[in-house]
């Protein structure tokens, strides 16, 4: 963040302020505190500011009344219920800013929340994943191992039985596969769902669920895969 | 007209800070209250906008050829407002109001004499090249939107077609306006070379909590009507130069590289371009299909994706410097750079670390929309 010092101070430019990424091999600070520091000075220096103002009025005012107190004119003038006029719309347009920027505020923890949580589903789904791969790959081959370990040749009818056993392992990973695919794009879909269902502001009582995770069974005929 | 004395009422005025632009509005407001509709709900920015404007002017009052360049450009682009010479004298009385409540004793009236001086006088140059750009240009383009796709969770691309033949050079961005939030505009590059069929796309990015990202993702669709301003920006083609050129774009800072690209494809002879797409994660390269098709049609150009925190990610990881620095030779190219502005900085910094010329980095966060 660069700032000009000649710049004063507003709620804004405390509110929007950026700040550089540390470079790489120094530790940062969170971001999370800052910006809820920057909130903080933002939302004092805008009462502050506000008073100020309030009291520069009352300022020129009285100053005002003692001024023409001396040529004898009393109660309030034009131009005085002017200046009133316009900080009374000051402080609405200032709540109304104050309105829009906290529900800014709340859609931006919202969405940041759920794009955490979105990532962390498909993390989790992307491990699960890899998990029963892996398990596939060391079945397969344990399998293959068995049949090269074994002393006595084998026989025409049982290589053709273990062929037959590491064909139906690859096909089974094979499912895996696209099984855990097919779970992967249900889960993005449900998120976009939940997503548009709370955009659309349909969003009740209905949570997200997640489908549930595949569990291919080895008994099912893997056939259409192969 | 007194400079000094100028410079010292602003500057005592200036003090006040934010109160300074919620008086004036206010006042503008009271006293005009038509001029409200102009302005959106909230006027934070708004606020921050004015006074910085105003101290710019103030600023290079005497330096006029920074100053009337500058005023020329803010009246043409107030003219998507719906600001109208008639609009001028209400606003230089606020003005006058206000920076006599916020001089109180201090005011007198060679002050006042000065400021109208010197308020006529900028509201001179705003009109007259409002004017003469009204014979050119309609204040605002009307837009329908002809195509509407959700690329990822938080990209979409938006296809317009305006209703009057909009002119700009690729590399070029533009303020946009939607229904859904107007008086809200942003800026978004066009992502491509003027077509024949005059349709345009842009590469929306929502930003959590922003309002008119958002709205621009999910409230738009087929059929929606947009409101774009005038076509500004500087990133675009040196075609004078003989370069070859390096591309870094930082997520959707993509569009106006891809526009770019298109502008050298029409080229007789165009440069060797490499572009290097970086995004966080794989599943964020939205337009890496479109990208792959135009690099096998044309042989001068190669894509690289670099992708920042996915380790387990194939191709080649890091940031964009990273990759431009593991893998293009620099010496005598040209660069331009689009994303966030942190993104844009950092790769800048790194091109100009490895040797590229600092006047052969053409850079671009403008057209990056934070909200």
């Amino acid at each position: 963040m660069t700032l000009a010092h000649s710049e004063m101070p507003t709620p804004e430019r405390v509110r929007s302020a950026a700040f550089t990424p540390t470079r790489l091999g120094r530790r940062g600070i969170d971001e999370a505190e800052v910006r809820a520091f920057c909130e903080w000075v933002a939302d004092g220096l805008g009462m502050l500011l506000n008073d100020n103002n309030m009291l520069q009025a009352e300022i020129m005012r009285l100053r005002d009344r003692l001024l023409d107190g001396n040529k004898g004119r009393t109660g309030i003038q034009p131009e005085d219920a002017h200046v009133q006029a316009v900080q009374v719309l000051s402080q609405a347009q200032q709540t109304a800013d104050r309105y829009v920027a906290d529900a800014q505020e709340y859609s931006r923890e919202l969405a940041e929340e759920a794009r955490l949580r979105r990532d962390e589903i498909l993390n989790e789904a992307k491990v699960r994943a890899s998990m029963i791969l892996e398990d596939a790959h060391t079945t397969a081959t344990k399998a293959a191992n068995a049949a090269r370990d074994t002393p006595e040749p084998l026989s025409a009818a049982e290589r053709q039985d273990l062929q037959a056993e590491i064909a139906y392992l690859r096909t089974f990973s094979d499912v895996c596969r696209t099984h855990l695919r097919a779970y992967l794009e249900s889960l993005t879909r449900s998120i976009d769902e939940w997503e548009n269902a709370e955009h659309n502001g349909t969003l009740t009582a209905r949570h997200p669920q997640p489908p549930h995770p595949p569990q291919p069974h080895p008994a099912s005929q893997p056939t259409e895969h192969v | 007209m007194d400079e000094r004395r100028l410079k010292e009422s602003f500057a005592r005025a200036a003090a006040y800070g934010d109160q300074v632009p919620l008086f004036f509005y206010s006042h503008l407001f009271l006293d005009h209250p038509e001029t409200r509709a102009m302005f959106p709900v909230s006027m934070a920015n708004q606020r921050d906008k004015l006074l910085n404007a105003l101290g710019r002017v103030i600023a290079d009052v005497s330096n006029h050829d920074a100053l009337v360049p500058f005023l020329q450009g803010l009246g043409r682009d107030h003219r998507k407002f719906g600001t109208l010479a008639a609009h001028y004298p209400a606003v230089g009385a606020s003005l006058l109001a206000t920076l006599a409540h916020f001089n109180g004793t201090e005011w007198n009236d060679d002050l006042a004499r000065d400021w109208t001086e010197a308020y006529t006088t900028i509201a001179q140059v705003m009109t007259e090249a409002a004017t003469a750009d009204e014979a050119a240009n309609p204040a605002s383009w009307a837009a329908t939107v002809v195509g509407h796709e959700r690329r990822t969770m938080d990209i979409a691309v938006l296809r317009v077609l305006p209703d009057a033949p909009f002119r700009y050079t690729p590399g070029q961005s533009v303020a946009v306006e939607c229904g859904a939030r107007p008086r809200l505009w942003r800026y978004y590059s066009m992502a491509n070379a003027p077509r024949h069929d005059g349709t345009i796309d842009f590469h929306i990015r929502i930003i959590d909590g922003g309002t008119v990202s958002s709205a621009l993702a999910r409230n738009v669709s087929i059929g929606s009507r947009l409101r774009l301003g005038a076509p500004l920006g500087t990133l675009t083609l040196d075609t004078r130069s003989r370069r070859d050129i390096v591309l870094a774009a930082g997520s959707t800072g993509l569009a106006p590289l891809k526009a770019i690209i298109e502008h050298a494809a029409g080229l007789g002879d165009p440069p060797r371009v490499h572009l290097v797409f970086g995004v966080r994660t794989a599943a964020e390269l939205y337009d890496l299909a479109d990208l792959e098709k135009m690099a096998a049609q044309w042989p001068w150009l190669t894509v690289t994706p670099a992708v920042s925190a996915e380790p387990e990610y194939r191709g080649d990881t890091g940031t964009v410097a990273d990759v431009i620095g593991r893998r293009i030779p620099l010496a005598g190219q040209d660069a331009y750079i689009c994303g966030s502005p942190a993104m844009v900085t950092a790769t800048a910094d790194r091109l100009h670390l490895l040797g590229m010329a600092p006047d052969h980095i053409h850079v671009e966060d403008f057209g990056w929309s934070e909200s």
